[in-house]
Parts: C-alpha cells; structure tokens; sequence
C-alpha cells in the first residue's frame, strides 16, 4: 500500500545510498541469518555510521529484520515482495483430488498456491476459466483465495496495493476489508460474491500443512454470484473435505 | 568475518502477545505522544511559572528545554528505531543498564505516568469548574469530583476498549484543544495593547537556567508513544519519530506561547510572572470576555486527553513488569477481544480515581492538589530520563552499533539532568514532594530487595519486548532449524521456548500467528 507522495527527483548522493541499501540487502542473503551490522560493514567495505542508519532504515521499512539478539539481521516478511514466487506444479495425486472435485460439482475448480505470500494459480479449471491470474495476484482483497492469504497476515497492508473498485459490490474500505478477513479466520472460509466482476463469485478454503497448519494452497469453487452467495453446506463440506485430501499431498 | 554467523532461536509468538500487533497508523501514535505532553495546558500554564525564575528571557528557557527534550528524544530513538516495547523507557532501560537501574526505571516511570495522568484528571476538572463558573453555573466540590470519576472511569474504559479507539478519541480532542489554543494566542499577539515597556530586571544565565526545569515539565510525557511499540505499523519508523515530533511540536507552541505572554505583559508590574491565569487577564484586558471560556474548554480537552494517553503508557508498564514477573503476572494478562491489558487498567483508572474522589471531598484544593502531582510526577519522570539516556550508548555498545554521536548525546544530556534534578530536590526541599518521593522510593527499593531474595532470576531477565518472531522472517524455517539452540543472547531474557508469562485466554479472536493453531484443526 504505497501512497502517493510527491515524486522527489535523485540527487546528489542519494543514487550511492540506494545501491548501498541493495548491497546491504544482499549481503544479509548471501552472509544468512544473524549477520550483524559490523560484519555487514565491514564486508561491503561502507562506513559503520551509515551501514547501521541503512540498517535501521531497511528494518523500518521491514524488509529486514532484528534477531532477537538484537544484533544480528535477517531478511524480514516484506522482503519476499522483492522475488517472483517460485511455482512448481502440484504432484499428479493432487491434480488427481481437485480433478475428481471437478467430477463431483458443476462449478469451477480452482487451485492456487497461498504459501510465498501472493495468489499463484497453478491448476485453473479448463472448463471454466477463473479470472485473469496476473489480476488474482495483484488485488489478492477482491478474491476469495486472496482473502485466504489475507487472512493469514499480522496485517494485511503489507500485501494489498490499493482497494480498487471493480464492480458496485467490491469491498473498498480498510474498514469492511478488516470485517471480511475476520470472518475469514473465525470461519475458515473466504467468499466473494460479484467483487471481481459482476456475475461471478466464489468460496475458498485453505490448505494447510499437517504438522504446524500452515498455510500453503487454497482451493476455490466459483460460480454464478447469486449461488455463491447462499449458505450451500454441503457444497462447502465437499470443498473442505477435498482440501484436506490435498493438505498431504501439497505441503 | 565469521563463517558461520549464530542465529538465536525465533519464538513462535511474541513475548507480549496479546496486544493488538501492528495495527496503529503513524498519526494514531503521534497523537498519543502529543496527549501525554499535552502542550495546550502547557502553553496556557507554564509561561508564567517559567517567568519566575526567568523574567523577560523566558522564551530562551523554553528554547533550552526544547533542546534538552530533543536531546532525550534522540537517546530514546537509538532504541526505538530498533525495537518496539510496550514497557517504554523501563524496558529500554533494561536493555542497556543492569536490572536494578531498569526497575528503578520501571517505578520511576510508574509514579512519572501515574503522578501525570492524576495531575491531569485534576486539572480537567478544574478547568471545567471554570467554564462551568463562567457560564452561569453554581461552585461547588460535587463538579470537580463527578468529573474526576466520570472521566477517570471513561478513559478506563476506552483505553480497555482498545488502543486504536482510544488513539483515535484523543487526536480528535488534542487537535480541537491546540487549535483553539493557536487561535487564541494568535489573536492575542496580533492585537498588542498600547502602553509603555517596563524595564524588565535582566534575569542572567542563571535565571534562564532556573526557568529550564519548569520549562522541562511543560514535555513530560512526551515519550508515551514508546509504549504503542508493539501495537504500531511500522513501529521502527513511527514511535522515534512521533516522539521526536512532540518535542519539536510543544517546544514551537510553547516558545511562542511564552513570547506572547511575555509581550502581553511587558508593561505590567513584575512581567509575566505575577500572573495566575495570563491568558484569560490578557483577553479581559482587550475586552473580549468570550476568550476565558474557549480557554477553559481547550483545556478541559487537552487535559482529558492527557489522561487517556497516560492511563494506556501506565497499563503497558504495568503489563511489562507482569510479564517479567517482577509485578504479579495478573497484569500480564491480555484481553481477549480488546487485545488490551485489561487488569492493568482495571486496576489502574479505578485506583485513581478513587484516591482522587476521597482526597477531593476530604478538602484538598484544586489548584494546589495540580501542582503537587504535576511536581511528584516530573521527579518521576526526570529519574527515568536519566536512565534512558545513561543506558542508550551502552546498549549500542552491547549490540555492536556504538557510534561517537550517541556518546556526544549521552556525555552533553546526563550533567544536564543530574543538574536539573539536583535543582529540583533542592528546590522542594522541605515541602511534601520530596517527602512523598522519597517514601516512593523507598517502597520502590523494599519491592526490589524482596525481588532479589525471592525471585532472583526474573529479576535477571527482564525487559520483554516485542521480538522478532519466526512469522515475521522471510525463510524462518531455515532459521528456525538452522542452529537448533542456538544461544540465547545476553538480555534476550526467559527460558527459550514458550514465553513468559501467562497466556490466559489472550490468543482466540486475534488474527495472526497466535491464532494458528486453533484453526489447524
């Protein structure tokens, strides 16, 4: 969520400092976790005094983080907004479980990986294409699956850019958006009804790993909005009952 | 270089979960900071005290008082700018001095913050006995103490209803009461009245050095979004910077405030210092008897926001100190919904209240009573001024991030308020406070001997904070398995696992990574 600010132009050593953040930045990748101001200095050869302020600025930011040592840095939660997400394609077993899914309902069936922080279709219905991916990925709010990744956020700024208005019925306040990812994390099932576009809606549920619950795919039905609306219980009891199938075999 | 840097073990969950994680914008704590200080009461109240001492140069004492609070803001923003802690300048403290110079600051700042918010509570109700007086209405001690519980109690109850709500409550009063208060002495300058300048008796160096400590009491609480760390966005960036903007916010108001109020009353017998309440005289005299009740009611607000801010500070302390388990772990606790340290306020605005009501009915002057907790409280607040600013370098010492501006700082600040301190013991010499501070001192000091008995080693490991936790690092996984036990760093304090404290029933409703596990299932 960046706001809009005057676009101040480059000048005089600002272009140095900001490749001296970069550097600073891969050097707390490429030394690992607990690299500590001193090391980083002295590695990238840069005075202390500004070392410790890009520091400081870069963990204000949250792209890195303190350990807690206090002394030793690594790569904070923002910082995998730098990297394209990596998708590897779900095993045949899973494609098996959202294909025998895709037997059972009328609707589409979608899967997505949820676990490097954005919305990556990796097995999209063929018989009822979802929206756009690249669309799914940049306003991860108007989605049932994005709201799944949402939900799962200390706070959910971090990944939601604007609150753009698709249709009449898109969430576009904090406010309601906070509401909505609640009732997220009290249900365990996202919705939206008509946000992306009019006529269509969608129910997502998590899938999470079977040892610590972690979240790393969702699956979605989607459907005409004015059925994604209604209660549909043993739609929902199907979706849920794939998605732990598929918990074993994703994560 | 080492080839294989340690990385001490990631907790799954923060120490002081509970609290409402992340969730404050930056004007949300700015606002909180603001409140503490409140600067329209200072701007209305400490001119003429200043006066006193300083005579015609008093602007010049507040311009060394905002000087030395930027100075402060700068010690605090060495930690600030890299951890965020619910327990202010005691766990800040704890992070660069020995345990007992951190409980000293612990108490120090409790009686700071509890003194402030009690000295607030009083001076709401005094002002809106005033305005109430000026409208038409009747005297009486009823007012005062209905107010005193009504408002005590209000802000107990927001502050429990949660931090963002009550934030919110205060930016709106703080901004109505500083603009009323900027129209007034706008207004005030822009319509100088004629007459001739009496010749002020030059005050010296040493009267402008005087004038410095009750200058300093006009910030007070300047510090209090520190204790939002854990509850702002990006706390690194906003709680220094909120901090540092109150210093330069009061000390522009209150420097031009004291200009004002030094012009208005060039020409009277004695300056500024003789006044008691120079703004409303200053109004009266250009015949614009409609300024006292503005007056009043910016007060009143600024004053009731001064309380709200002071009794969420002294609810966080509270809870720090649970959580160390140097205070009973009851405060600790977190509620469930709220997300706000519950027993700590429950316990906190009722006591105030309370002892406020009873020593107001028993026939304790208004007036006297506001003065007596304002200077109980800046003692409390000097002492935990003084740690913070001992402790800055020598923490940057202990992460390895020591630089000679930070010991520039420390070495120009610590004479200045070991001095300004020495001044203020001496100057209550003999009267009640110093009487009061001592017995709290003392109190504080038997808490501290039971502690080292009993409980040596929570005494050992205090200063929770808000720590990097293994949802907040990109890879935790890794980092987490990476060096399994990997040492626990000096201060990193409690066992390795499973926080300290009590979790109670604080984890259901949050988003989050505390709620994970209920949800797993």
């Amino acid at each position: 969520m960046t706001s809009p600010r005057d676009p101040l132009p480059l000048s005089g050593r600002q272009p140095r400092a900001v490749r001296s953040a970069l550097a600073v930045l891969e050097e707390v990748v490429a030394a690992g976790p607990g690299v500590t101001a001193k090391e980083i200095s002295a590695a990238l050869r840069l005075p202390q005094a500004t070392t410790y302020r890009l520091l400081n600025l870069l963990v204000g930011e949250e792209y890195l983080v303190r350990l807690p040592d206090l002394k030793g840095f690594a790569l904070g939660r923002r910082a995998a907004r730098l990297a394209l997400p990596v998708t590897v394609a779900p095993p045949t077993a899973a494609r098996a479980v959202v294909d025998h899914l895709r037997g059972l309902v009328r609707w589409g069936v979608h899967l997505a990986w949820l676990g490097a922080g954005q919305v990556t279709l990796v097995d999209p219905d063929p018989d009822h294409p979802p929206s756009d991916a690249a669309l799914l990925a940049r306003y991860p709010q108007a989605s049932a699956l994005g709201r799944l990744l949402l939900a799962e956020q200390p706070d959910w700024r971090a990944l939601v850019r604007d609150l753009r208005v698709f249709t009449e019925y898109t969430v576009s306040t904090p406010a309601a958006l906070t509401a909505a990812l609640d009732r997220v994390a009290a249900d365990g099932l996202a919705r939206q009804c008509g946000e992306l576009r009019a006529d269509r809606g969608c129910i997502a549920v998590g899938v999470r790993a079977p040892g610590d619950g972690r979240l790393v795919a969702g699956l979605a039905l989607s459907g005409p909005a004015q059925r994604v609306a209604e209660p549909n219980p043993e739609l929902v009891a199907l979706l849920r009952e794939h998605a732990d199938r598929l918990a074993p075999l994703l994560a | 270089m080492r080839d294989r840097p340690v990385v001490p073990r990631l907790r799954q969950r923060s120490p002081v979960h509970g609290l409402r994680r992340r969730g404050l914008g930056p004007l949300e704590v700015l606002a909180q900071s603001v409140s503490g200080a409140a600067p329209s009461a200072a701007m209305a109240a400490t001119p003429a005290i200043v006066a006193v001492s300083a005579g015609g140069a008093t602007v010049w004492s507040f311009v060394a008082a905002t000087v030395l609070a930027l100075l402060i803001a700068g010690c605090i923003a060495r930690f600030t700018r890299r951890m965020a802690a619910p327990g202010g300048l005691y766990t800040l403290t704890a992070k660069g001095l020995s345990p007992g110079a951190a409980f000293a600051c612990g108490v120090a700042l409790l009686v700071g913050y509890g003194m402030l918010a009690a000295a607030a509570l009083v001076g709401g109700a005094t002002y809106l006995q005033a305005l109430v007086l000026r409208l038409g209405g009747t005297g009486s001690v009823v007012l005062p103490v209905v107010a005193v519980v009504v408002v005590g109690l209000a802000a107990g109850g927001l502050a429990l209803r949660g931090v963002r709500l009550s934030a919110r409550v205060v930016l709106l009063a703080e901004l109505v009461s500083i603009t009323l208060m900027l129209a007034i002495f706008v207004l005030l300058l822009a319509a100088p009245l004629p007459g001739p300048d009496a010749a002020q008796p030059g005050p010296g160096l040493g009267g402008v050095a005087a004038g410095v400590l009750p200058a300093l009491a006009a910030f007070i609480g300047f510090e209090v979004a520190t204790s939002l760390g854990a509850e702002a966005r990006r706390p690194f960036r906003s709680v220094p910077r909120a901090v540092t903007a109150t210093a330069v916010v009061s000390g522009l108001l209150c420097v031009f405030a004291a200009q004002t109020q030094v012009v208005g009353f060039a020409a009277a017998p004695g300056g500024l210092a003789g006044q008691n309440a120079p703004v409303a005289v200053l109004a009266t005299a250009r015949g614009w008897p409609w300024v006292a009740p503005l007056l009043d009611l910016g007060l009143t607000m600024s004053f009731f926001a001064c309380v709200l801010a002071t009794v969420n500070g002294i609810a966080r302390v509270l809870f720090s100190l649970g959580r160390d388990g140097v205070a009973p772990r009851g405060f600790g606790r977190t509620h469930p919904r709220f997300a706000t340290p519950h027993v700590a306020i429950g316990v906190v605005a009722p006591v105030l209240v309370v002892v406020l009501a009873v020593a107001l009915l028993a026939g304790a002057p208004l007036g006297g009573t506001l003065t007596f907790l304002l200077t109980v409280g800046t003692g409390g607040f000097l002492v935990a001024y003084l740690l913070v600013c001992l402790a800055a370098p020598v923490f940057l010492r202990r992460i390895g991030e020591l630089t000679w501006p930070a010991v520039a700082a420390t070495a120009v600040i610590v004479p200045i308020l070991v001095a300004v301190l020495v001044a203020f013991v001496a100057r209550s010499g003999g009267t009640p406070v110093v009487v009061v501070l001592a017995a709290l001192a003392v109190a504080g000091a038997c808490w501290f001997g039971w502690l080292r008995l009993r409980r040596p080693d929570r005494i050992a490991g205090i200063g929770v904070y808000d720590e990097t936790v293994a949802d907040d690092v990109l890879g935790a996984d890794v980092v987490g398995a990476g060096v399994p036990g990997g040492g626990d760093g000096p201060g990193t304090g409690g066992p390795g696992t499973g926080g300290p404290g009590t979790d109670g029933p604080g984890t259901g409703g949050s988003r989050g990574p505390d709620a994970r596990p209920d949800r797993a299932a």
